[in-house]
């Protein structure tokens, strides 16, 4: 019944989300081709609508891989530091003022490369902790996100009043574009995780229950681990230099599911996915009913529902 | 199998030294506490890497694919060990089909129904929707069992089974045990020297890095006294549990 009401009143949310903004869309007009109405909807909202769900799924995915790898459900993208090397990347990309890189977009791959760095520190320093002492890890995650803000700092000060405006706005989170270009960047990216997490469901499930029992049926741990981890900094890297850093998703969406379906993991893929996509989109749905004029940036709307949520999530699980 | 001159270790630390022995059909590891029977479990299972040779079927382990190895040797841990909250008995008992998976596909509905007749044969049908951690000790370990016998390798390994169980699972295990010892190869880590006494297999025993063969005859208070370093001793006053 639950589920029922869940995602009924989400696809509701999904199909008023047009007619959310500064600018009021007319029924009438929005099939006239080449009125104000139809092209707001077709350059405006649409795409940001399609950009939210690639995105909100993506790191809700993200979130639910880390969770299962790392086997807490605090150990997301976000909380140790992936995110916040992405940001760091990608800021340091804007204050150099690169814009391409052998075609790439260097935001991108400096965010890519903030990801991937973090992820390859964290392996490094994991081997120096014992089996028990998971939670070290977080520790090292947090240490790593305080040190990434410290040297997004010096970059602010570094930087003239306009760049620091562009990167300041940046890691709000936005998910405010024109046209189909992330559109497509944020698809693609969500479409590989997917179907790498779809592919590999199997070994997923095995490696959620125990590494023993992966390797004694034949499976490489190390191996798919690492293939896990590289593909998830490659979507966090991307996504984040996309769209900045937006907080919560992938740690409250798993969360919920696990809640309402109770599954092994390998079951949960598609509904995180779903989840996180329609939550997201919700998200900035809100944001941009609350806004007049300015909008409230996305990652502040995410942080602002995602925040109590969690803490009742946590406290109602003591009972 | 036949295992000649193995050496373990751990980094530079040398846990097992040149072990030799042959498994016929059914072998009793013995030890003391950390003197490295787990790990020579892990090694027979192929999780780590070794020194001589470890040969199954005529096959050195080393080199058989991790999948047709796993088709192979199966091994029952002491506990069950799961960090995953919602895995049920059916899709862990499943897991023993993995190796069997084409890449990619689901369980075909032969592994399905391979998994049901083994849930059957074990009398632990009804538990098949029951998640992992609602589960006793007991009916954990017959978990463990079904997704060994579900991996239909001829080679199983029991790693201290009767360990977390009271008086009655204990019982319960053996004559599953016995039942088991008729069409596979087993062998069976212990402490418990009642249980070790009374299927009576051939002994190996472990002791500083180094391991002894006893084909014969190793249940008696002289040699275990001798090996152990503790007194034995065989009374009529002494209870023990009656496996028959």
């Amino acid at each position: 019944m639950s589920k029922l009401l869940l995602w009924t009143s989400l696809i509701l949310i999904t199909l008023l989300s047009p007619f959310a903004g500064t600018v009021i869309l007319d029924y009438n007009s929005l099939f006239e081709s080449g009125s104000l109405s139809q092209r707001i909807f077709l350059e405006l909202r649409l795409p940001r609508i399609l950009l939210a769900f690639a995105v909100g799924g993506t790191l809700a995915l993200a979130g639910l891989l880390f969770q299962t790898l790392f086997r807490n459900s605090l150990m997301t993208p976000f909380t140790l530091g992936v995110s916040g090397g992405a940001v760091l990347g990608a800021g340091v990309a804007i204050k150099l003022g690169l814009t391409l890189i052998l075609g790439i977009s260097a935001v991108s791959l400096f965010g890519f490369m903030g990801a991937l760095f973090t992820v390859i520190l964290l392996i490094l320093l994991s081997r120096y902790l014992k089996r028990a002492e998971q939670e070290s890890l977080l520790l090292l995650g947090i240490a790593l996100s305080f040190f990434y803000t410290s040297a997004l700092m010096v970059i602010f000060y570094l930087s003239s009043f306009t760049e620091t405006a562009t990167i300041m706005r940046f890691t709000m989170g936005s998910l405010s574009i024109v046209g189909y270009e992330s559109v497509i960047i944020s698809s693609a990216i969500a479409l590989v995780l997917l179907g790498v997490l779809w592919l590999k469901r199997f070994e997923l499930q095995i490696l959620a229950i125990s590494d023993e029992q992966a390797s004694l049926k034949g499976i490489n741990t190390t191996r798919l681990s690492y293939l896990f981890l590289i593909i998830t900094s490659l979507a966090i890297g991307i996504i984040v230099s996309l769209t900045g850093p937006i907080g919560f998703i992938g740690l409250i969406i798993p969360h919920m599911i696990r809640r309402i379906y109770k599954r092994s993991v390998s079951k949960l893929i598609f509904p995180v996915f779903l989840l996180g996509g329609f939550f997201l989109l919700a998200c900035d749905t809100l944001a941009r009913y609350l806004s007049s004029g300015s909008e409230i940036p996305i990652g502040v709307i995410t942080a602002l529902i995602g925040g109590p949520f969690f803490i009742y999530l946590i406290i109602s699980k003591q009972k | 199998m036949i295992v000649s001159d193995l050496s373990l270790g751990y980094f530079e630390e040398s846990i097992l030294e040149d072990i030799s022995f042959k498994v016929q059909s059914h072998l009793c590891v013995l030890g003391d506490n950390g003197s490295g029977k787990s790990t020579l479990a892990r090694a027979l299972c192929g999780l780590l890497h070794y020194k001589g040779s470890i040969k199954i079927d005529n096959q050195e382990l080393a080199n058989i694919p991790s999948k047709e190895r796993a088709k192979l040797i199966s091994y029952i841990p002491s506990k069950m060990e799961s960090f995953e909250q919602f895995t049920t008995v059916e899709d862990f008992v499943l897991l023993g089909r993995y190796p069997y998976k084409e890449s990619f596909k689901d369980y075909t509905k032969e592994d399905k129904e391979l998994v049901a007749r083994t849930l059957q044969e074990l009398g632990i049908s009804e538990l098949n929707r029951h998640t992992l951690h609602e589960l006793s000790s007991g009916q954990q370990q017959l978990t463990l069992i079904a997704q060994a016998l579900s991996g239909e390798s001829k080679l199983l390994i029991f790693d201290e089974p009767t360990a977390n169980l009271d008086p009655k699972n204990t019982a319960l295990f053996v004559q599953e045990f016995k039942k088991l010892r008729q069409n596979y190869q087993t062998i069976l880590i212990t402490h418990d020297i009642q249980l070790a006494s009374y299927f009576n297999d051939p002994v190996l025993f472990i002791q500083d890095a180094k391991a002894e063969l006893f084909e014969t005859d190793f249940f008696n208070t002289q040699k275990l006294t001798q090996a152990y370093g503790i007194n034995f001793k065989k009374e009529d006053t002494l209870i023990g549990i009656s496996y028959e």
